[in-house]
């Protein structure tokens, strides 16, 4: 199955953004980010904290719904899904 | 008019165009970029959530104030000081609606609409912190 995972702002700078991978079946949500952003211990860090959680401030969605981080890590990626991962937004 | 574009907007065409029977007030909010030391300011979104994001923003902002007419123009891209970030134009019956939901509309972007923006500046770049650091717009599962 194919998955497109999408950093913004300084994630996206760290990690890069329309990343397509193919996870196995049954992937978790979280295992899949943490699996990317080891690839780039700042990015890594950007995200996790020394616990491996995730930040308080960082931002999910999938498909364009918000997903609760404690639920990243329960939620199975399917076939299609993209993933968005970013900080707090800034506009206006 | 609900945009995310790059391209700078004609606001009298704006205020012209929303004028309409009915109309008693018309009430423009034009965020700009502001002469903070900064050489530019570069904006990002996810372009796809946010435009929808502006969409719902819009109706329910309509459908709670009574507004006749919403423009809601977000720019994306390279900014130079004094440009116009975001542009919002909103007509109603009477000034108090109309100012309520221009001020409804400009903190519901901020509070949860992704973009960002990043100021360019001689000693080095900053992303601007959010105002919500937990995005409550995006913030909660929908």
């Amino acid at each position: 199955m194919k998955v497109k995972i999408r950093f913004f702002a300084q994630f996206r700078e760290l990690l890069g953004t329309d990343i397509v991978v193919e996870p196995s079946s049954g992937t978790l949500v979280s295992s899949l980010i943490k699996e990317i952003t080891q690839k780039n211990k700042k990015g890594y860090d950007a995200i996790f904290d020394e616990t491996g959680k995730f930040r308080e401030f960082v931002i999910l969605m999938r498909n364009g719904k918000r997903l609760d981080n404690s639920d990243a890590n329960k939620t199975k990626i399917l076939d299609g899904d993209e993933i968005a991962i970013f900080p707090p937004v800034a506009g206006g | 008019m609900i945009a995310i574009q790059t391209e700078d907007v004609d606001i009298g065409k704006l205020i012209n165009d929303a004028k309409q029977r009915g109309i008693g007030a018309i009430v423009v909010f034009d965020g700009i970029v502001r002469d903070d030391d900064i050489k530019e300011m570069e904006l990002e979104a996810y372009q796809q959530v946010a435009a929808k994001e502006l969409e719902r923003i819009s109706a329910n902002a309509a459908k709670k104030f009574n507004l006749l007419s919403v423009d809601i123009i977000h720019r994306i891209g390279r900014l130079k000081v004094g440009d116009n970030i975001l542009i919002i134009v909103v007509g109603a019956g009477h000034r108090k609606e109309a100012y309520e939901g221009s001020r409804y509309i400009i903190e519901t972007i901020k509070a949860g609409v992704p973009i960002w923006k990043k100021e360019l500046r001689e000693n080095g770049d900053r992303w601007v912190p959010g105002e919500h650091q937990h995005g409550s717009g995006t913030g909660k599962p929908r």
